[in-house]
């Protein structure tokens, strides 16, 4: 007798369960489409990000074949571009000069061209102007005209014909939109105009940013590098895509990591659900086998429910994962809020591969959760089963614990391994193996706490009733917590995780904001030296350091560090330092994730993209810039870069002064064309945009904790219920034998809190262990610094806390209902 | 040896998992519309005796064959089979799944074998009319009363005609007159199918409606007279 | 040949500069900040060989017939054009937009079919791209045309399909266009052109194409013309010829078409082998249509066959020109060109270049 040909009977027993549970099967339905919607969701708004934040790029690159790019916003000298034209392999060359451009408050990337040039190498950077626009001038040469892409036009809110002012390092002049510029994407901010124009207009003579090259077929890149001076490099877009994907590759990882943690959950939860589901049915199964079922039917019946879930919970989840994407890109932009994408905006791409992926993903979690309790229900002989009234349970069977313990050890032997191409995936492997450890420890750990109880007795018939219970069918138990374990553990992992960083991010704070001003120009603009020096004499100030920040190309596949140039004082709080430095060497500093990206220890003599030969003189913390950023000397900087112009200003007040009244007189002692860029803040208020941007950085990550726990949750109603019900006979076995209903409902409520006790214990211990995967092991390798453990004792009580009553609160409105029914109908109930 | 023996035991012997024997040199023959009583004390291994008829445990020594196939020559899945074509149970619960409409639940071992939904649902209504319940047979188990719960069990152990019918203890969830009732609906579907029936049984009542009454010891069956 | 290039030029500029968006094909903006064109100049050369960078356009269009080893007959087109746009004299950047070249170059081979091409265009500086003051010298990037001491010119070019190496020696002195170089284009006397032709150049050098270089021999013309502003309105298109006759005579004659055809100007002139000068007044010229050919690609029909009725003192002279091949077409709209024929012509005693603008679509003023 073949499966297929009692197809007719499995799709009877599958039916009628539906029927009878159908709440139940559509909330493990719900908690896999959870898990895939949030995986889901993660994916397509990091991909979606991460092709946007490409596609400008290569809205802004023009799609050339190589690129020579600046090492700094200095630009390189504009000889370079006859060099790199008549280098060998280049097919044709066009220079570009790319600046930062502001008009009224918009913001756009504006870019310096020969269109001729451009016209062969990146075509879609020229436009075309409408029809009407003057017709009787060179307006290709036409030193006035400014072309905007249509976001640009959008954000600018001008038209052809409309004059228009742009500002750009610091100088503005007045320029004409002359027309569109229809090959560049949707979304990106980018105006043309005349390269000449820009080199004279924005101070920009001899320099250029970038060179364009069209290669010959067939030619390396070889001839090209050989010519380049220091403060230029090649470009690929390949280099490119590294670039773009490892700004913030970590951070996407991570999400993903917690999606599918989400995932896991509801795997979990169907899990628990069907194991109750099986234990409730295993007579039902003892029946049908009796009748002739095969023992593989079983299974088939379970997985076939398994699958309809997962078919089901996957599509829901798919359709609720788009929605959720679409909802997250418009409300927090493309990074979720962490701030990786700065420009341009994301649109929603739909990923055809990672749907299938996260489908099949979700089908499998919810045929493996079946599967795993129908084989081992399929292994009970059908006479016993057909004969007992429940489980069989023997509280002496001892419970193992080894391969519990051989998880958690690998896991921890994992934790030591190195990244993997910048990503800690043995860190990520460590923490699954420690998570499933623990689950797999759960019988062995509900036995050994409950041990002492159960051995002591004469409390109250309830609570001896409950402990009994757990102490005897840890299993059951066990299938129970798992969902609380794992919910709990990786909430726990993230708080202590997150408090972590937050409590470093707040010391470093505290280190960094010595000052009583902090002033800052936005845009490429800043301070000459003249500006400064007035600045200095303002009535109240007792000393102004200047600095200032530029990008600085390390390697053309890496993003670029930030190169800060300030004064450095025995203030410069340092985490390691260089004894002595080689002689001749111009001191440095480097943040702790340029020391680890670029692999620079300190002391060592470093290239960097300027003059000079340098040394790394310190480490030190930093939170703010993932890339790296590089401490020089301002007077070091000035020295290597002629650049006086100064962008940032830490002040400190004479004893007694206003800082009101210095704010104001700093901001009318601005030069006129910068007033409106700079703003002028306080170390608290800066401490708390800062904190502000940290929590709106993690907002995702709070988001996705708290689904996994909600998830985590319902599995413990689920199987609170589940279990309850099950025990409807038992119930009413006590009832006969004088156990009042209170006390039932009683024992129900210590047997939850117990399980929400023993899994809230176990969840938080295998969380603080994850936490330190995180912390020591995740966190420096995704991201490049260190920090030291904080426990947030406040949210571990309280989730202990919500366990205890959620898991006491599920089992007694599970009881209530349970024993509503009258104890001759509960004994005599057939199933 | 008479060739229309539709069950036949022969010197079967078991013992319980801690090595305390239930039976040995057990022999026992069912003809066709016979109906055999087997009685005795708890524990002696009535339930495991019908377990090993059924194929769902195996003795220690000796044979039992259906319709002169040893059980022993048969795998799990050849035995699964023989249960699915050959045999009916009625149990004393009444194991009548309650999320199955009554048409389902006497449907169930036809619908095992077959995906025939019209075939199937017709000789489901034909048992029901047979038991009395040719009106119900749209409902659930939750409708029904104890004795109607059995009937349905009955009409299920009967509906795919199988060779014999094991009975566990059939009216023991039943109160005297229902028990009365349904032992007569056994008995007479019994020699109307032309089946060989088992009943094992405390009821001397049900041991009344049965041709044959034999007491299980630890020796084997004895005939009561 | 004046219209044609400022015509081609123009919509060169308009092409490549897409981005630009403005039809230069317009007319030029008012010149006043150019020089304007008048009678009476008197060309001293080698200074009128190099660039005239005051002036808003100028070109150098050699055209011609080559014969290789094999006796196969072949057409070329090698042209730079110069440019000077409006633009802030004060800007002090190197990039600024002083100067813009342009360089064309096409081979017509009778077993091609079609034409081959290939074009450079670049803004003046960085040693790139520059026109000399002087003498001819024009170079961009790997294309170049000078003039040696000597007075030969040299040509090189490179395109993906084919490259030239051509060394061009005069056998004649310059011919002056118009009066005296004074070449009226229009009804108005401002709507002109500097104009001389160096015709019959005896052409040697080489001809590469896939990879594999061949010694060339043949015969050119060289147009040299300069001005700053050409057009007057109405017109849709023109038919220009340069000839070299094999008993040393020279003939160049145009008309510029109006709507449906009408010829709206025309003027040329005809160097005898003796060294005498016609002029042709716009009543002097005529071209008619012997054979038609309709483009595939473009659908555009052309007389690329026609009956040039010249009238000389001595009456009415009729030469037929027929081309090497029908499809001369010149289809570079992929990179911003008109569409337009220029082809390789042979006529009864002579050869030269036949040039047809305005057929593919009405060129709007």
């Amino acid at each position: 007798m073949s499966l297929l040909s009692a197809r007719l009977a499995l799709g009877w027993l599958i039916g009628g369960e539906w029927r009878a549970h159908p709440a139940r099967l559509a909330l493990t339905a719900v908690a896999i489409a959870i898990g895939v919607a949030l995986g889901f969701a993660v994916h397509l708004v990091n991909g979606s990000a991460l092709s946007s934040f490409e596609g400008a790029l290569r809205s802004v690159n023009g799609r050339a074949d190589v690129q020579v790019n600046a090492t700094t916003p200095f630009g390189f000298d504009e000889a370079l571009y006859a060099r790199v034209a008549t280098a060998t392999g280049v097919a044709d060359a066009s220079p570009v000069v790319v600046l930062r451009a502001t008009a009224g408050t918009a913001r756009f990337t504006l870019l310096g061209l020969d269109v001729i040039r451009a016209a062969q190498v990146t075509p879609s950077l020229i436009g075309i102007a409408p029809a009407g626009v003057d017709r009787r001038t060179d307006a290709a040469f036409d030193g006035q005209a400014l072309f905007l892409s249509s976001a640009a036009l959008r954000v600018l809110r001008v038209r052809p014909g409309d004059a228009l002012t742009v500002a750009a390092n610091g100088k503005a002049t007045q320029l004409r939109v002359a027309g569109a510029l229809p090959g560049v994407a949707e979304g990106q901010a980018i105006g043309v105009v005349d390269i000449a124009t820009v080199q004279w207009r924005f101070g920009r003579l001899g320099r250029l940013d970038r060179i364009d090259v069209k290669q010959a077929d067939g030619t390396s890149t070889a001839a090209l590098t050989a010519i380049l001076p220091r403060d230029a490099t090649i470009g690929t877009s390949a280099s490119d895509a590294t670039r773009s994907d490892a700004l913030s590759r970590a951070y996407r990882v991570n999400l993903d990591m917690l999606a599918l943690v989400a995932l896991l959950t509801g795997g979990f939860l169907v899990f628990s659900a069907q194991s109750l589901s099986v234990a409730r049915r295993l007579r039902a199964f003892a029946l049908i086998r009796t009748l002739g079922l095969p023992r593989n039917g079983i299974i088939a019946t379970v997985a076939l429910e398994g699958l309809a879930i997962g078919l089901i919970g996957s599509s829901l989840g798919l359709l609720l994962g788009y929605a959720v994407a679409y909802a997250a890109l418009t409300r927090f932009g493309g990074d979720l809020g962490a701030g990786y994408f700065a420009d341009g905006s994301v649109r929603l791409a739909f990923a055809p591969a990672a749907a299938v992926g996260f489908f099949l993903l979700g089908v499998f979690a919810a045929v493996a959760g079946s599967v795993l309790p129908a084989r081992i229900a399929a292994r009970v002989a059908p006479a016993a089963a057909l004969r007992n009234a429940g489980d069989m349970i023997d509280p002496r069977t001892p419970v193992p614990w080894i391969p519990a313990a051989a998880l958690i050890a690998v896991g921890g032997v994992a934790a030591q391994l190195p990244a993997i191409g910048g990503l800690p995936i043995f860190g990520f492997a460590s923490m699954a193996l420690i998570l499933a450890g623990g689950i797999a420890g759960m019988p062995w750990l509900a036995r050994t706490v409950l041990a002492p109880l159960a051995r002591r007795s004469g409390r109250s018939v309830a609570s001896d009733l409950a402990i009994h219970h757990l102490h005897g069918a840890p299993g059951q138990a066990a299938t129970a917590l798992c969902g609380i374990v794992a919910s709990t553990a990786l909430m726990i992992a993230m708080a202590v995780m997150v408090t972590s960083f937050r409590g470093a991010v707040d010391e470093w704070l505290g280190q960094i904001l010595s000052d009583d001003l902090y002033l800052r120009v936005e845009g490429s603009s800043g301070f000459d030296p003249a500006a400064q020096a007035v600045l200095r004499a303002t009535p109240g100030v007792a000393g102004i350091a200047f600095s200032r920040q530029v990008p600085l190309t390390l390697s053309a596949d890496r993003p670029p560090v930030t190169l800060i140039a300030r004064p450095v004082d025995a203030r410069f709080v340092l985490l390691d330092k260089a004894d002595r430095l080689p002689a001749g060497t111009i001191p440095i500093w480097l943040s702790e994730p340029a020391a680890r990206l670029y692999n620079w220890k300190v002391g060592a003599t470093v290239t960097l993209p300027l003059a000079g030969r340098y040394a790394v003189a310190g480490i030190w913390r930093d939170y703010a810039r993932q890339q790296g950023a590089i401490v020089m000397r301002e007077t070091d900087y000035s020295k290597a870069t002629g650049d006086r112009t100064r962008t940032e200003a830490a002040i400190t007040l004479q004893p007694g002064a206003d800082p009101v009244r210095v704010e104001q007189a700093l901001t009318a002692r601005t030069p006129r064309g910068l007033a409106r860029f700079v703003s002028i803040a306080r170390p608290a208020t800066l401490r708390r945009y800062a904190l502000e941007l940290f929590d709106r950085s993690f907002a995702v990550t709070y988001l996705l904790e708290g689904v996994a726990v909600l998830v985590g949750l319902a599995g413990v109603a689920a199987t609170m219920s589940a279990q309850t019900i099950a025990r409807t006979r038992e119930f009413g076995m006590l009832r006969h034998i004088g156990v009042s209903k209170r006390q039932i409902v009683a024992m129900l409520a210590s047997e939850g809190a117990l399980l929400g006790l023993v899994g809230g214990i176990a969840g938080i211990a295998l969380g603080g262990i994850m936490a330190q995967v995180l912390v020591h092991v995740i966190n420096p390798q995704s991201f490049n610094w260190t920090m030291a453990t904080r426990v947030p004792w406040g949210i571990v009580a309280s989730v202990a806390g919500a366990l205890v009553i959620a898991a006491a609160g599920t089992a007694t409105l599970a009881g209530r209902r349970a024993i509503a029914a009258d104890a001759v109908r509960m004994v005599r109930e057939d199933w | 040896m008479h060739d229309d023996a539709l069950l036949r035991v022969s010197s079967l012997a078991k013992s319980v998992p801690g090595g305390r024997e239930l039976f040995r040199g057990l022999d026992l023959i069912a003809r066709p519309g016979q109906l055999i009583a087997i009685v005795g004390e708890s524990g002696v291994g009535k339930s495991t005796l019908l377990n090993i008829l059924a194929g769902l445990d195996r003795p220690d020594a000796g044979q039992v064959a259906i319709e002169g196939v040893g059980l022993e020559t048969l795998d799990e899945a050849a035995l699964t089979r023989l249960r699915a074509t050959r045999v009916g149970f009625v149990f004393q619960a009444f194991h009548v799944l309650p999320y199955l409409t009554l048409r389902q639940n006497i449907a169930l071992p036809l619908a095992l074998v077959s995906a025939d939904r019209r075939s199937i649902t017709a000789r489901a209504d034909a048992m029901l009319e047979r038991v009395g319940l040719g009106t119900r047979g749209g409902g659930y188990a939750r409708d029904l009363s104890g004795g109607e719960l059995q009937r349905v069990a009955i009409a299920r152990a009967l509906v795919h005609r199988p060779a014999i019918i094991l009975a566990d203890e059939p009216t023991g969830n039943l109160d005297p007159e229902t028990a009365a009732k349904i032992l007569a609906l056994f008995s007479t579907a019994v020699r109307e199918n032309g089946v060989a029936a088992i009943i094992v049984t405390h009821s001397e009542a049900a041991a009344a409606i049965a041709d044959i009454v034999l007491t299980l010891t630890a020796t084997g069956l004895e005939r009561r007279a | 040949m004046p219209y044609p290039f400022t015509r081609r030029f123009k919509r060169l500029s308009t092409g490549l500069l897409a981005a630009a968006a403005v039809t230069l094909t317009a007319a030029t903006p008012a010149a006043t900040d150019y020089p304007t064109v008048r009678p009476g100049a008197r060309f001293v050369f080698p200074r009128e060989h190099g660039a005239h960078p005051a002036f808003r356009t100028e070109w150098w269009y050699v055209t011609g017939r080559l014969e290789t080893r094999e006796k196969r007959d072949l057409g070329f087109q090698i042209t730079f054009f110069r440019t000077t746009p409006k633009t802030d004299p004060a800007n002090p950047s190197k990039f600024a937009p002083k100067q813009i070249l342009f360089a064309h170059a096409a081979l017509s081979d009778p077993s091609v079919g079609h034409l081959l091409h290939g074009e450079r265009a670049a803004r003046a500086g960085f040693g790139l791209a520059q026109a000399r003051i002087g003498d001819t010298d024009v170079s961009l990037r790997d294309w170049r045309i000078r003039r040696l001491a000597d007075g030969r010119f040299v040509a090189t070019v490179k395109t993906p399909e084919f490259a030239l190496a051509l060394t061009l020696t005069p056998r004649q002195p310059p011919l002056l266009e118009g009066k005296d170089g004074y070449s009226q284009k229009g009804p108005l006397p401002e709507q002109a052109s500097y104009y001389y032709s160096v015709p019959h150049l005896a052409v040697s050098g080489s001809l590469t194409r896939k990879g594999t270089a061949q010694p060339v021999t043949g015969q050119a013309w060289l147009d040299r013309e300069w001005s700053s502003d050409y057009l007057g309105g109405g017109a849709v298109g023109w038919d220009w010829t340069g000839l070299n006759l094999d008993d040393g005579g020279a003939l160049m004659a145009f008309r510029i078409r109006g709507p449906g055809g009408r010829q709206i100007w025309a003027g040329g002139s005809f160097r005898r082998a003796d060294g005498r000068v016609v002029r042709f007044a716009p009543g002097d010229v005529r071209f008619a249509a012997l054979k038609r050919w309709r483009s595939p690609r473009t659908g555009a029909v052309y007389p690329v066959a026609q009956r040039l009725s010249i009238r000389l003192p001595e009456g009415v002279r009729r030469l037929d020109l027929n081309p090497l091949f029908a499809d001369q077409e010149l289809d570079a709209r992929r990179s911003g060109m008109p569409v337009y024929w220029e082809g390789a012509v042979r006529t009864p005693g002579g050869s030269g270049y036949l040039e047809l603008t305005g057929y593919a679509d009405p060129l709007r003023m």
